[in-house]
């Protein structure tokens, strides 16, 4: 009976974490999709294409200075589909993102959602972090408390 | 059982089950599946020993094929996406990632083989090898499940079946026979074809090694297939391309391997002004396994490619291939 119930459980979060069609021709395992961040920033480059979309935001330091960091979305054959296209992230735009950060530390990470200047939500995400809607509500009310990491936010329960 | 262990075998199955997304699309229902009435596999009529010996006996049962003209050859206009496919049955047990490989299926090499790479997939999250991380092209069988936008184009005497990424294209020489004057293999080989009624019938040889996709079984050089493509449409106006086909890999597989594939339209891609284009493999240049493990190089580092940076001519006026927005990223020491 416990062994049945484990299993159920282990279904249902599995197929909560595989929600999102991966279109990928790499797996997702260079991301920590344990966590999820918010980084806010000016859009550097929309680099609109297959298989993989990437985008690039300068995004301050606490010393003042700026790092380029890197989030990796679905295709455009995806996006395209949710409103997304190769003018949605213009140059010098500020964009808020969400994202599962690279385990290795460097300024990078897979894509969740991300808010445009004008306060729109797109989900630009592949498999590499969760861009829902589900996941967007869940982040619009954390955004009000303040948090910047779905880990300092989960603490508070 | 303890408390402990049972949280420890919790959390064990937790952290598999989170780094292994792609077994569950790898199953039916995924890329593109759940349009349409669950997909059936339809075997072919008795046991062949070869694709060509199968090929012949349907060319023989079409009467030698319909000789279509222009005006009466099946048309498959317009952009088309996945809709699903059954291959993964054929190996995995049950389908999704609590799975296990199918015994007796592949040659004991090849299952051998295919048991380390499902291993890599459930336990570690990912394969640790994949062709098109280095900008190998998917190749054939991977070709039939890739996502992406498709165009198939039919004329009498030939058939265009092109996916964009890569872009991967097959061409389908109708009532002719096989032809290999290079003396080895293609990424998709050589392929024939003949039309019986609306159905395509194509018979594909002379393949390179490759596979269905990075968490599905290897091939050999001498996989084969024999496809049968028909449009098919059902209530609710589903329009549904189904293609059955059959396997064949004399090293790969103790007896041929039935699956079928399909694609719908993509109407929702039209809408919003998609057009195929050729998509180049520079941004999947920057992906690369490093200690073991897929990465990719960033802005800066060495090696990293921009895909939409300058040609090798930067002081020319109008290098650039964003010519829209002009941007420019920190350029890493792009590897030869």
């Amino acid at each position: 009976m416990r062994t049945t119930f484990r299993l159920l459980i282990g279904a249902l979060v599995a197929s909560l974490l595989t929600a999102s069609a991966a279109m990928a021709h790499h797996s997702f395992a260079m991301f920590d999709r344990s966590i999820e961040k918010v980084a806010t920033g000016t859009v550097a480059r929309w680099a609109f294409n297959a298989p993989h979309s990437w985008l690039y935001i300068n995004v301050k330091n606490a010393d003042g200075g700026e790092t380029l960091w890197s989030f990796e979305g679905s295709a455009p054959q995806s996006l395209l589909t949710r409103g997304i296209s190769g003018s949605t992230f213009e140059p010098g735009a500020t964009v808020t993102v969400s994202f599962c950060p690279m385990k290795d530390g460097r300024p990078a990470g897979g894509i969740g959602w991300a808010r445009l200047a004008n306060g729109t939500f797109v989900n630009p995400s592949d498999g590499g972090c969760d861009g829902s809607v589900k996941a967007i509500e869940k982040w619009k009310a954390w955004l009000a408390a303040g948090y910047t990491s779905s880990s300092d936010a989960q603490k508070v329960k | 059982m303890s408390v402990a262990r049972s949280l420890r075998l919790v959390a064990v199955a937790a952290f598999a089950l989170f780094n292994a997304p792609s077994t569950i699309v790898a199953q039916p229902g995924a890329f593109g599946g759940g349009y349409g009435p669950p997909l059936a596999v339809v075997p072919p009529p008795k046991t062949f020993q070869t694709s060509e010996e199968h090929y012949k006996f349907l060319l023989a049962a079409a009467k030698g094929g319909t000789k279509h003209t222009i005006t009466s050859v099946p048309r498959w206009d317009g952009l088309w996406v996945t809709a699903g496919n059954t291959h993964m049955s054929s190996f995995i047990d049950p389908p999704g990632f609590t799975g296990k490989v199918r015994d007796g299926v592949l040659t004991p090499p090849y299952e051998k083989a295919y048991k380390e790479r499902w291993r890599q997939q459930v336990e570690l999250g990912e394969v640790q090898y994949d062709r098109l991380t280095h900008c190998e092209p998917p190749g054939y069988p991977r070709w039939l499940l890739e996502p992406y936008s498709h165009e198939f184009v039919n004329l009498p005497q030939e058939s265009y079946l092109i996916n964009d990424f890569g872009p991967g294209i097959r061409r389908i020489y109708i009532g002719q026979e096989h032809k290999n004057v290079y003396g080895t293999h293609s990424w998709y080989g050589d392929t024939i074809g003949f039309w019986d009624g609306d159905k395509l019938v194509t018979n594909t040889k002379y393949l390179l090694p490759a596979d269905f996709t990075r968490w599905s079984p290897m091939t050999s050089n001498q996989f084969e297939s024999v496809e049968t493509w028909q449009l098919k449409k059902y209530s609710g106006d589903v329009e549904r391309l189904e293609v059955q086909v059959t396997f064949y890999d004399r090293h790969a597989f103790v007896k041929p391997v039935n699956a079928v594939y399909a694609f719908r339209r993509g109407k929702d891609l039209e809408a919003a002004g998609h057009r195929v284009q050729h998509w180049e493999c520079e941004t999947s240049n920057n992906d690369v396994f490093d200690k073991g493990t897929t990465t990719s190089r960033l802005p800066g580092e060495a090696g990293f490619k921009d895909a939409r940076g300058s040609t090798l001519f930067p002081d020319l006026p109008g290098q650039s291939r964003d010519p829209i927005y002009n941007t420019t990223l920190p350029s890493g020491k792009e590897q030869k």
